[in-house]
């Protein structure tokens, strides 16, 4: 019995405890033990079998009825300083010996004298009493024991469920990013652009077309199409920043500083790309006056292959991440995209931009 | 003469809507052109004009609350990208909308309305009901936008920088003197704000208060063991700690 050990009683103790204590097998192990313990001392008592037998019936049904009772109204015995486990082995240490008196002294005509001068009576208390003491209390805290293992699984199951919910909204997350990149507000406010551009014949509706292009073929949802590679998503990343820049030429200036040695590397999609967007939307766009985003890779450790780390940067000089931003479904998985891909080596962490803005790096180990 | 303001954050669709108004209705007499919404109500404020064109998806002030400001001071309206839901609502409040990218037809029906409305010098939805309207978009749109009513991101000094910690990756918080210590599957932090501000800010469905000292997310929690004396203790996934729970808030795992 360690001391981690308790009696979980139900909040709402009381008659349904104390009736469920009696009838979930309580009644059979009490009356299992007495029989046991009148056919164990039988042979070192004179005392006919069945009046044994009686003694040991009656003295474990009020042992019986006594754990009940402290189990179901635990205040009620002035005992509330002790904890909650110990208050039947109390209850039951202290109605051990007094129950077994009472069947003596029944025996004796209530003469307490008489019984006390007779060594056969008194050794037989002795072993009635030490008996039900022994087997009362070990009976008592095997049921506490049981009881209280029955809680701890289904407490396990309930948190079981809880993990069950949480992973299921996870992979809900996952199958809408795969759904959901292209916002119908982005894709409308830009093609207005290009018709602006293009009524007006501008040189330069040919390219904006080539960068709408570019990022929504990258955009669309797919499986896989080949290795995928951080010169493609630095090319995703560019045409993305060039249509924001054509939509508000005068809020945002970007920077894209790549080492071109690396545009072969693995790299998962839309990882840069998230964290531009996340620029755009909580730094740039509720900005009056916008600002800069830099975006910047390079590797570090030696070498450029494959086997060295990665350092990527994408820092804003916008109003800065709200604290009840939420972080939109790119962004709250990312951490969990990047070590699917690299492993436990890779790490995102955004900061604040002194004096305004936000700074996210992805740093993936050699 | 009639004048005319049009306010959007992108020039390019400024542009093109001046150019196909001066092409419809060449009376009209673009007099200011706004990037946001609180310049759109400085330069209503200061020129009058008749007629506002007010971009919806604005920085800072945005369109309907622009509107707000200018209520039914002038015949306005709204342009709008794909706001599915502030579609129904203009709709319902028998708004003036432009849907972008618009062609030059629909424009062509919002100006002959607008041209019979400032011959009979009748406003738009000129009537009272065009406030609740108002009122109603505007919370919609607030209930639309990224933010929520609950604490995304708790910010902590790390070294010389302040760190962005996603709640979701926050294990428990505990207070320590002064300061509130986070711990996050990156590390430890301290941060000023006191473990009832938190619990106050935090999404309750998540967080939850487990000792007057301790507040702990649910989705790190591996097990509650109870103790003696109506404790219990909260084991944490993936962590050594232990963290307690004391008698007046143990009944939030009895349910359980």
């Amino acid at each position: 019995m360690t001391t981690r050990t308790e009696a979980p009683e139900a909040p709402t103790a009381g008659w349904p405890t104390f009736l469920a204590t009696l009838s979930g097998g309580g009644v059979g192990t009490a009356i299992g033990l007495a029989i046991t313990v009148a056919v164990t001392l039988n042979p070192i008592f004179v005392t006919p079998f069945l009046v044994l037998l009686g003694r040991t019936l009656f003295l474990a049904m009020v042992l019986l009825l006594v754990y009940a009772a402290a189990r179901a109204w635990p205040q009620a015995w002035g005992l509330r300083w002790l904890p909650a486990w110990l208050q039947p082995v109390v209850a039951l240490a202290a109605v051990a010996p007094l129950a077994t008196l009472a069947i003596y002294l029944q025996s004796t005509g209530g003469d307490f004298v008489a019984f006390v001068q007779a060594p056969g009576r008194v050794s037989g208390f002795m072993w009635i009493a030490g008996s039900a003491l022994f087997l009362g209390l070990l009976t008592a805290l095997g049921a506490m024991l049981r009881e209280r293992e029955a809680q701890a699984r289904s407490q396990a199951l309930q948190f079981e469920l809880e993990r069950s919910r949480f992973e299921k909204q996870a992979l809900d997350a996952r199958l809408s990013l795969l759904q959901a990149q292209i916002e119908p507000h982005f894709l409308f406010n830009t093609l207005a652009n290009v018709q602006a551009l293009v009524e007006t014949n501008s040189p330069r509706a040919a390219d904006v077309l080539k960068s709408l292009i570019a990022y929504l073929r990258a955009a669309m949802p797919r499986l896989h199409d080949g290795q995928p590679t951080l010169g493609n998503e630095v090319a995703l990343v560019r045409a993305y920043l060039e249509l924001m820049q054509m939509r508000m030429p005068d809020r945002l200036q970007f920077t894209v500083d790549v080492d071109p040695a690396l545009a072969e590397r693995r790299f998962p999609p839309m990882a840069l790309l998230t964290l531009v967007e996340n620029a755009v939307r909580h730094g740039i766009d509720p900005s009056e006056d916008g600002g800069r985003i830099e975006v910047v890779a390079r590797a570090h450790g030696s070498g450029m292959g494959n086997g060295s780390g990665l350092h990527l940067s994408v820092a804003d000089t916008g109003v800065g991440m709200d604290p009840h931003a939420q972080p939109g479904t790119g962004l709250s998985n990312l951490q969990a995209r990047l070590q699917g891909f690299f492993g436990s080596g890779a790490t995102l962490r955004l900061e604040e931009q002194p004096p305004h803005g936000l700074r996210a790096e992805i740093e993936v180990s050699p | 003469m009639t004048t005319a303001l049009i306010a959007d954050d992108e020039p390019l669709l400024r542009e093109r809507l001046t150019q196909h108004l001066a092409r419809l209705w060449p009376e009209l007499e673009i007099v200011a052109q706004a990037r946001n919404g609180r310049e759109a109500v400085e330069m209503f404020d200061d020129l009058a004009p008749d007629i506002c064109f007010l971009d919806v998806h604005m920085p800072g002030q945005n369109g309907i609350e622009a509107a707000r400001a200018i209520a039914r001071r002038a015949h306005i309206v709204f342009v709008t990208a794909f706001e599915q839901y502030a579609l129904q609502a203009f709709d319902q409040g028998a708004l003036d909308y432009l849907v972008k990218p618009f062609d030059e037809a629909r424009l062509a029906d919002t100006v002959k309305r607008l041209q019979a409305r400032t011959a009979s010098r009748t406003t738009s939805a000129g009537d009272a009901e065009l406030g609740p309207v108002l009122d109603r978009l505007a919370d919609e749109l607030r209930s639309r936008t990224p933010l929520r009513s609950t604490l995304q991101w708790i910010k902590a000094s790390v070294g010389n920088s302040v760190r962005l910690i996603p709640v979701a990756e926050v294990v428990y918080l505990r207070s320590d003197e002064k300061y509130t210590l986070v711990a996050w599957a990156g590390g430890d932090a301290l941060i000023r704000k006191t473990i009832r501000e938190l619990a106050d800010e935090l999404d309750p469905g998540c967080f939850v208060q487990v000792h007057r000292s301790v507040i702990v997310n649910l989705r790190h929690v591996a097990q509650v063991v109870r103790g003696l004396n109506e404790t219990a203790d909260v084991h944490l996934r993936g962590r050594t700690e232990v963290l307690p729970v004391s008698r007046s808030y143990l009944h939030l795992f009895r349910q359980m």
